[in-house]
């Protein structure tokens, strides 16, 4: 809004063109960096679509992105069919420990997922307890679950809580009059199910969907341990830029291209289906847990607490893991110690915890003040200029981190600037990865702030600035750092942009996690991812505790 | 063919608290009926069990002698419309106002003709192809109805299904749905907190509160002879005042404070000399008289000018402020401070029990 009095100049343009600015430096100019290096040959310096022409020519490239297409499809789809239900039947029948199964369900959530791929090779890989058990009594050569089946149980059981909680959000701000209504007018309960629930929860089912979409197409970690042969496009890119005769630039970048458009692709999909049905509903009467009775009641916690069983597994496992003793490297050696604690956590000049925190709380920082501004702005201050800014928040939603990595380390390898092995570099990439999402959160903050309240001050004597300072941003808060909690949460998993990114020097737990499962030193990777799961499982606590709320939004 | 409603000592506990017990009542064939109370007197309660969506704990209901205290819901064939329309955001209001017939299997020929004609007559044909986020509060109010009466249901059911919306379009709404239960003759129960649009809708209404009803009647009978001293202040304005019954001889009636004597000739039979009692006495059942005439001695406090009345704030000599309403004819407006005496219009007030709060006016409150 624009008051009186009001010039062409005034402070809050200049903090659009200083974010547009720092926009143009970190977003865009990597980008175009990523796509002017797939077209064009570094010797001649002449446009050519060889890379592109390389990529599709070989069945060894190709096939990684049918790979990642299947994969994914099959884990998005997976994760609805479990996370839809899972919610509608968590809202609708009174479940025993209900508040520790959501806790549960989200801590699954928050785990990056190449854990979740690491704890399930310790079951069910090769030399996995549960596949030894397997072929013990059935007398068989199971070889374990690598490959697509491996991956795809990983993602499924890493995503549907996503699915889940999005879903179950939903439930939760469903009026029950409409259920209601259709039962007055003669619509059986298993009918309503399809008539209204489920439309009624479709728009955010598709958007929880593309998010799971986003994070399993992007992963990079978990194709990379479980899928032995089965390699899927971050993967590839990672191969290609990391490879060790010499990375590929061009090659590497024609790969994050094809990725990007992917994704842009599967995100307006997405904008399609959901636009054409979206409904604000306010909950007058919300869906209540009702008892069921006898069998129902028996099989409704079975469904139940298996789901929440396995998704919880690969975290137990992790931390019974953590506690074993071993020869101090690859062999348990039965018994338990606190060994590879010893070895991770009291480690002599072992800085990853800290590079952990500090860099986390760097970016944070960093995104709580963008999102916050940029929302304003946005909400505010309608303007060409700002909605263009807010447009470009949305691009780091559809670029998976690696190619993020691989954009920063093209732009900010060589001068003029000169970034990369860095820790600021880490800081910038993870606030820009988290971009998207903060800017949401405090957009939603925002509009539950009415703007007269924020007149009233300007009446009362404040300036534009103070009333933003002491007004709007006060009023904002509790939104936003609820939205913070868990971006940090999310910040300390990342792996596929910092793998690209770090060095020694910048270690971060999750990198840590990485390289010691690569070394196959399974106890120090799972005291690092019990470490990790402890800082989720307190953050989350102060999640709580802050918002009073029970229900998260991510 | 419209039903009756019979509902016989129900009982609601939810836990071990009871909400209602023992409630009984009937609704007539055709019959407009309204259950009239303030939030929280169970009136929403008895409306969700008729509907089926409370349990019923004790008793029965019945509809045209079939007991459906076990019927779910979705077999019952009752209309309802709800507080807030419960309009399903994902369907356009053609859609809606089919949904009950298509869960019906009636064939999409009839359905079409159906929607059609219950579209005209609660006039939004023209609006048939919207999407709910286009109407406005009035529209969906129209769309709920139609939803709910399309599907021939045995009974009407509305669970405040004006509140909310503006005072204007309220009172063009329920004259709306007034004509419209009217037009295709079917049993209603109307739940509403608000006594003016109960007045204005229904045949009957029954005034409850803490769950149990204070009582039944037509409009007129309860504004006009309120069966207690709840029902007489929630509905309409009432000035209460004490005062003590005299009987000598053949003559009955009652001694204000101040001595103001008033004869009455309605007054129930068993009435003790000098028995306490509570007089419940309207705006409009005062007559303003000279300062010298007998009456109560009053002071005008504060005047309110609304065209068709004046409304007098008066004080009498012990503190007690009343209100009292002129109609615009009678006289000039008079000033602040003016001393007059009020008399009331005796074959109008009401006597309550002192204790029970129930009327001694001879039976007409039923």
């Amino acid at each position: 809004m624009k008051y009186a009095g009001e010039g062409r100049w005034s402070i809050w343009k200049s903090f659009s063109l200083m974010i547009l600015a720092v926009f143009l430096l970190f977003i865009i100019y990597p980008l175009v960096l990523v796509l002017y290096k797939s077209i064009m040959d570094p010797f001649s310096g002449a446009f050519t679509m060889e890379y592109f022409g390389r990529f599709f020519a070989k069945k060894f490239y190709w096939s990684t992105m049918v790979n990642s297409i299947e994969v994914t499809v099959c884990a998005t789809l997976l994760a609805a069919i479990i996370g839809l239900p899972l919610a509608y039947l968590m809202r609708s029948v009174k479940i025993r420990g209900s508040g520790l199964l959501n806790i549960l369900i989200v801590i699954s959530y928050l785990s990056p997922p190449f854990i979740g791929a690491y704890a399930w090779i310790q079951l069910l890989g090769r030399n996995g307890v549960v596949t030894q058990v397997l072929n013990e009594i059935f007398g068989v050569a199971f070889g374990g679950v690598y490959g697509f089946a491996g991956i795809v149980l990983v993602f499924t059981l890493q995503s549907f809580p996503l699915v889940y909680i999005y879903v179950s959000g939903a439930l939760k701000n469903m009026d029950n009059s409409l259920n209601e209504a259709a039962e007055s007018l003669g619509c059986s309960r298993v009918r309503r199910i399809w008539e209204i629930i489920v439309p009624l929860v479709m728009p955010t089912l598709l958007a929880s969907s593309l998010l799971v979409f986003m994070r399993v197409f992007a992963d990079f970690g978990t194709p990379m341990l479980i899928g032995e042969g089965f390699k899927t496009l971050p993967v590839l890119v990672y191969m290609q830029f990391m490879g060790e005769v010499g990375g590929d630039d061009g090659f590497a970048a024609a790969i994050c291209v094809i990725i990007i458009m992917l994704t842009i692709l599967m995100f307006f999909a997405q904008r399609f289906l959901a636009n054409r049905s979206t409904y604000s509903m306010t909950a007058l009467r919300p869906l209540v847990a009702e008892k069921a009775s006898g069998i129902k009641q028996f099989l409704a916690h079975a469904c139940v607490y298996i789901i929440v069983g396995f998704a919880i597994l690969p975290q137990i496992v992790v931390v019974y893991t953590s506690f074993l003793r071993s020869n101090g490297g690859q062999v348990f050696t039965g018994g338990f110690a606190l060994q590879s604690y010893e070895a991770t956590l009291f480690a002599k000049d072992n800085d990853v915890i800290w590079n952990t925190y500090t860099l986390g709380i760097m970016s944070i920082c960093i995104v709580l003040i963008l999102g916050v501004l940029i929302s304003y702005l946005a909400v505010r201050k309608r303007s060409f200029l700002n909605s263009a800014l807010d447009t470009i928040t949305m691009l780091p939603y559809i670029i998976p981190g690696s190619v993020l990595g691989i954009a920063f380390l093209f732009a900010f390898n060589s001068p003029p600037i000169v970034l990369s092995g860095t820790a600021i570099i880490m800081i910038i990439a993870f606030a820009i990865r988290r971009m998207p999402y903060t800017v949401r959160s405090s957009t939603a903050a925002l509009g539950q702030i009415s703007p007269s309240i924020e007149e009233a001050a300007i009446s009362l004597g404040a300036t534009e600035l103070k009333t933003f300072s002491k007004v709007t941003i006060p009023v904002m808060m509790p939104g936003v750092l609820a939205g913070g909690i868990m971006s940090w949460v999310t910040i300390i998993s990342e792996l596929s942009s910092s793998i690209i990114l770090y060095t020694n020097a910048n270690q971060t737990l999750t990198i840590s996690i990485y390289t010691e499962v690569i070394r196959g030193n399974y106890g120090n990777a799972s005291a690092y991812s019990t470490i990790l799961t402890l800082t989720s499982i307190l953050s989350l606590l102060l999640f709580y505790k802050l918002t009073g709320r029970r229900d998260i939004s991510i | 063919m419209s039903v009756s409603i019979d509902i016989d000592k129900v009982i609601k506990k939810y836990g071990d608290t009871v909400v209602i017990s023992g409630l009984s009542l009937q609704v007539h064939p055709g019959e407009f009926f309204t259950l009239l109370g303030p939030s929280g007197c169970g009136k929403t309660t008895l409306l969700r069990m008729i509907i089926g969506f409370n349990s019923i704990e004790g008793g029965t209901i019945k509809i045209a002698d079939r007991r459906i205290n076990d019927t779910p819901t979705d077999k019952r064939n009752m209309g309802m419309v709800f507080q807030n329309y419960a309009i399903f955001p994902h369907m356009s209001v053609k859609e809606n106002v089919a949904f009950g017939l298509r869960m019906r299997k009636i064939p999409e020929k009839d359905i079409e003709t159906r929607v059609d004609e219950i579209l005209r007559v609660v006039k939004i044909k023209h609006l048939e192809n919207r999407m709910p986020t286009e109407l406005s509060g009035g529209q969906q109010q129209r769309v709920a109805l139609a939803r709910a009466i399309v599907i021939r249901p045995e009974v009407l059911l509305m669970d405040e299904p004006l509140s909310n919306l503006d005072a204007k379009l309220r009172v063009e709404m329920r004259n709306a749905i007034k004509s419209i239960q009217r037009q295709i003759d079917i049993t209603t129960v109307y739940v509403t907190h608000d006594q003016e649009e109960a007045l204005a809708v229904s045949d009957r209404i029954a005034v409850m509160n803490g769950g149990i009803i204070q009582q039944i009647g037509t409009p007129q009978m309860i504004y006009q002879r309120p069966a207690n001293v709840f029902v007489s202040t929630f509905i309409g304005l009432s000035n209460l005042l004490d005062a003590v019954i005299f009987c000598e001889a053949d003559r009955k009636g009652i001694v204000f404070e101040f001595g103001y004597r008033v004869e009455m000739q309605n007054l129930v039979p068993n009435v003790e000399n000098a028995q306490k009692v509570c007089v419940s006495v309207r705006p409009e059942e005062f007559i303003m008289v000279e300062q010298s005439e007998e009456g109560i001695p009053i002071v005008i406090q504060n005047i309110v000018f609304l065209g068709l009345h004046t409304h007098y704030f008066v004080k009498t000599d012990h503190g007690q402020v009343l209100e009292v309403i002129q109609n615009q004819e009678n006289t000039a407006i008079l000033l602040d401070g003016t001393r007059l005496s009020l008399k009331v219009k005796t074959d109008k007030i009401n006597v309550f029990h002192e204790k029970t709060k129930g009327t001694l006016i001879k039976g007409e409150t039923k």
